[in-house]
């Protein structure tokens, strides 16, 4: 034992003492405890600090998603002797060239990743030295809530790691996996370690979400008094794991449960993923989870829970409910699933209109070279069953061909000339292409004309409630009673682009349907991720003037405006199911395809754009994911906005948007 | 590395016996008597989301104040509110921009106000010592109410431009960064005291640490703005002089100077490896080679080509310059003089 641990040890039993002679109110505590106190927190930093570590890093992104990486130096934390050391993940995120730690005692040495935990967002480092001083962890039987947690970092310029104090908020926090405290949590002590009031350390800081998981999630709750550590004690039993080099993935079954109040609903699989461990083990649509390892479910959260812990490569056992049978499984779980790919008929059902109460989809149009066009279904059919299930409306049918996989067969009873008939088709992926010709439905204007019609024509005005103002087109014949499709345009830096995108677009809204809406960055020269909100707002304000259908909701951007673009799909994957991007790659990683939230893309790029080979990865990347992807090139063109046979493609693609 | 601990918490002990120890004062009597002494500042602003407001701390009995240096003041119609309620117009006496600093005048005579004596009533504090915020944050004291308190630990007392640029600020000195939530609007000259009482520091403006892309709490130590507060008070203060801008954007040398050329700078943080070297040049005398990744200059972290050529660019001619590259899992140390010559004519550089 060093003197200063014996130094810490003194002082914690003096603080017992203390504490037992007489009630205590914090805050209101007799100066000489306060001042004991205060000496008790310096000392178990100073406890501490020689495992701290100063991590600096050298190159990698500027970005990542909607959070800006720092290049401040963040912090890590010594685990063996050996050289190795424990960071937050969220230290790395920017893939750095280079990794560099100094230690307590001022010694460099360049760091090597080794592996990452990326259920508990922890990345172990290894560097060439030896006789470190490691730390003592809490015993997780020890764990207080209300005990003192004090939060260490080394990001300033300091001989003494940078603290706050705080107490330790609650135990088995974001599904089991860490201690919450009030300490000030951020940047400058992700990565360091939460030690008690003798210096021993309860956990590493870590940023951490209860509602999303990814690289950046809980950064946005940095200093607000909820901060997460992961406990140390779980930290060392994984270590031997990572220090092999093993990446640890959080643990996956392929399933996906009914949706509902997840703190009230039982958990009711609602989807299966194909290959996936559950479906190997036999896992049905339909079933009810009742208990995971023991632990009885009964509502959809408990599931979370029970699961958040759970590595990839542990085995789990499962108990269903099917019917009055219960069923027992043993599943292995994967850190990775089959991406979802949606299956197709290849038909473009009709749009209602309002009040139509129609049962079953009306056939539009038959897509050329489809698996409907294969079966011999026409235009006008009526789809009322697909294999014995009634069909109510697109939503319907849209749900049932999404849980076929593609190259399975289905047998759609359709209505003909009030004959009904059964066709078998066998179902495709959907195509890359664009049909050269899709019959526009052009909506003619409302006879007589309704009182009360919103703004048509060209709009450009301030959104009230936000710094900001849009432009719009909406065709002059607007009807009410149709459904209008909804073009986002996501402008350039520098330039709105305004009256060319007015002028090209203007006939491709009244042809196929659309409403045009040109949100305007608060600086022209470029978007700002703080912006987001601001165009949720705006769509969510077009939808209230006017009758938009929610399944040709598009972003279109040209050039860096797609950044932003991009990104506004990824984050409200609920309100977009199309992005149309002109000459300029994906630079984010698309989040995984969900057959309930679904997303095309059109992308198009002059062959002759240094970017071209950049948009072409781009489309390789998206087909990996499944996500339906198309492709124009421009021969001979350089970095342009697309002329106009592109345009049209691009509408005739947002009028092929619900097909099914 | 068991001396280092030992000097290191020795440190530590040294700053509890200092005034925080020795006032064994309750907290209660600390507040009442620190926000006595504090002060409501009202003044221009109110648009564009500004706040038109901030906090200042008495420095003398016949009406003097020191706040932060801001837009606020930027008017003639200055409003400042005592502790007791009295609402007294204020004129700005002087101000130090580089240390966001400004002191008012109270218009009015015979004044005789409590006030901070800063040689006197002053402290010092290190991490972890707790510590009391008082600032008109936010404007939530309306009326004649008195300022508000928030509470924390000093976390660190440390430099606050590490480097140049890290943050957005003119201060650039040594500053106490709390774990408190302390700088919020209005909260700008607000003080940071012990819980007994003693004065630290000035609460800056709201900040943004450009590394780490968060906002920064922080104080300006009293030890640094005292002198020009009790000059700006007795009339002879003169405000520093700024150096002249653009200085920066001379590069004074280039990569080439030293016959190092590093990979083409395409990304936004390309790191800065050495692509080739030039034969016979200080880069091959020092034994630098292909491939070698330059970390540190002088000390520096160099995160990129672009302040790689920063860094250069800002050397003083003469000297030497101290680089350590990495070199496979290695850190190699190499030293080049720098030339006597600066490669930019000297006439670029005046203004």
């Amino acid at each position: 034992m060093t003197w200063s641990q014996s130094m810490a040890r003194r002082i914690g039993t003096m603080l017992v003492v203390l504490a037992v002679g007489g009630a205590v109110v914090h805050g209101q505590a007799p100066a000489d405890l306060e001042t004991k106190e205060e000496q008790a927190f310096k000392a178990a930093a100073v406890n501490v600090a020689p495992s701290v570590v100063r991590i600096q890093t050298v190159g990698g992104l500027d970005r990542v998603g909607r959070t800006l990486t720092g290049t401040g130096a963040t912090t890590g934390l010594v685990v063996s002797a050996d050289g190795f050391v424990i960071s937050s993940a969220f230290n790395f995120i920017s893939k750095p060239a280079s990794v560099l730690v100094t230690l307590a005692d001022g010694r460099r040495f360049p760091a090597k990743i080794v592996a990452n935990d990326r259920a508990r967002m922890l990345t172990l480092l290894k560097i060439a030295a030896d006789g470190l001083s490691t730390v003592s962890p809490v015993p997780r039987k020890n764990f207080r809530v209300g005990q003192w947690a004090i939060a260490l970092g080394r990001t300033y310029d300091s001989p003494l790691p940078n603290l706050s104090v705080g107490i330790l908020s609650a135990l088995d926090r974001v599904w089991g996996r860490a201690v919450q405290t009030d300490a000030k949590i951020s940047p400058a002590n992700y990565g360091g370690p939460l030690v008690d009031i003798q210096g021993r350390v309860i956990g590493v800081l870590v940023p951490l979400s209860q509602r999303q998981s990814g690289q950046t999630a809980g950064v946005e709750w940095y200093d607000s008094g909820i901060g997460f550590a992961i406990p140390m004690v779980d930290i060392l039993s994984t270590l031997p794991r990572l220090k092999t080099g093993e990446d640890l993935l959080p643990g996956l079954m392929g399933i996906t449960l009914k949706r509902g109040d997840v703190y009230a609903v039982a958990a009711v699989i609602d989807r299966v993923r194909f290959n996936s461990p559950a479906e190997k083990s036999g896992m049905k649509p339909g079933d009810v989870i009742a208990s995971i390892d023991g632990r009885e479910i009964s509502r959809l959260v408990q599931v979370r829970h029970a699961l958040g812990n759970k590595y990839a490569g542990e085995t789990i056992k499962v108990v269903v409910r099917r019917g009055d049978k219960k069923v027992d499984q043993q599943i292995q779980l994967v850190g990775k699933l089959e991406p979802y790919a949606p299956a197709y008929l290849g038909i473009l059902p009709r749009r209602r209109l309002v009040g139509d109460k129609t049962v079953g989809v009306t056939v539009r149009g038959i897509l050329p070279e489809s698996p409907a066009s294969q079966a011999k279904l026409l235009p006008g059919d009526r789809v009322v069953r697909v294999d014995g299930t009634a069909v109510a409306d697109v939503a319907g049918l849209l749900d049932i061909i999404s849980r076929h996989r593609i190259g399975e067969t289905v047998k759609v009873q359709v209505e003909r000339r009030e004959a009904r008939q059964t066709l078998t088709a066998t179902l495709s992926g959907i195509p890359p292409t664009v049909p050269a010709i899709i019959e526009s439905a052009i909506i003619a204007a409302p006879e007589p004309k309704p009182a009360n019609l919103p703004g048509t024509g060209r709009i450009s005005e301030d959104l009230a409630g936000h710094n900001h103002n849009f432009w719009a087109y909406v065709p002059e014949t607007y009807n009410p009673a149709h459904g209008y499709g909804l073009v986002v345009w996501i402008h350039p830096g520098g330039d709105t682009m305004e009256a060319d995108i007015h002028d090209l677009w203007k006939p491709i809204c009244e042809e196929r349907g659309l409403i045009l809406v040109g949100p305007r960055a608060k600086k022209v020269s470029g978007w700002n991720l703080g912006e987001a909100g601001f165009v949720e707002a705006l769509v969510q304000e077009m939808q209230k003037r006017y009758r938009i259908d929610g399944r040709r909701i598009v972003l279109h951007s040209y050039s860096d405006g797609a950044r932003f673009g991009y990104h506004l799909a990824f984050r409200y994957r609920s309100l977009f199911r199309g992005v149309a991007v002109s000459s300029e790659p994906l630079r984010l990683s698309p989040p995984e395809n969900r057959p309930e939230l679904r997303l095309q893309f059109f992308l198009s790029c002059g062959d002759k754009d240094n970017l071209f080979g950049l948009v072409q990865k781009s489309r390789a990347r998206l087909e990996t994911m499944k996500y339906p992807v198309t492709l124009t090139p421009v021969a001979g063109d350089g970095h342009n906005y697309p002329p106009v046979p592109v345009i049209d493609a691009m509408g005739r693609w947002i009028d092929l948007l619900d097909r099914i | 590395m068991r001396v280092g601990i030992l000097v290191l918490f020795g440190l530590a002990l040294l700053e509890l016996t200092g005034p925080g120890a020795a006032v064994a004062q309750s907290i209660h009597s600390t507040i009442q008597r620190v926000q006595s002494r504090m002060v409501k500042v009202f003044g221009a602003g109110g648009i564009r989301r500004l706040h038109a407001y901030s906090t200042g701390f008495l420095v003398s009995p016949t009406g003097h104040v020191a706040t932060v240096w801001s837009h606020v003041l930027d008017t003639d119609e200055l409003t400042v509110v005592l502790a007791d309620g009295r609402r007294i117009s204020a004129k700005v006496l002087g101000a130090e921009p580089q240390l966001d600093l400004a002191v008012l005048q109270l218009k009015a005579d015979g004044l005789e106000l409590p006030a901070w004596n800063l040689a006197s009533d002053s402290g010092d504090a290190g991490p972890g010592t707790r510590v009391l915020g008082f600032s008109n944050m936010f404007k939530v004291a309306t009326g004649d109410e008195k300022v508000s308190v928030l509470h924390g630990v000093v976390a660190t007392k440390a430099p606050l431009a590490t480097r140049r640029g890290s943050f957005e600020t003119a201060y650039e000195g040594t500053a106490f960064i709390v774990d408190a939530v302390t700088n919020n609007p209005g909260a700008g000259g607000g003080v940071l005291t012990t819980r007994g009482g003693r004065l630290l520091g000035m609460i800056g403006k709201e900040l943004r640490n450009a590394e780490t892309n968060t906002w920064v709490n922080y104080a300006v130590p009293i030890s640094e703005i005292r002198k020009p507060i009790e000059e700006i008070i007795a009339g002879r203060y003169r405000a520093r002089q700024r150096e002249p801008e653009g200085v920066d954007e001379v590069a004074r040398f280039r990569p080439l100077d030293f016959g190092l050329v590093l990979v083409p700078d395409v990304l936004f943080r390309t790191p800065a490896f050495v692509d080739r070297v030039q034969p016979g040049s200080a880069a091959a005398r020092a034994g630098l080679q292909p491939d070698d990744l330059v970390l540190f200059v002088n000390g520096d972290l160099i995160q990129s080509c672009r302040v790689l050529k920063q860094r250069l660019g800002r050397l003083e001619a003469g000297g030497v310059l101290k680089m350590t590259v990495r070199r496979g899992d290695r850190l190699v140390p190499a030293e080049l003089p720098v030339p006597a010559k600066s490669s930019t004519p000297s006439g670029e550089k005046s203004r």
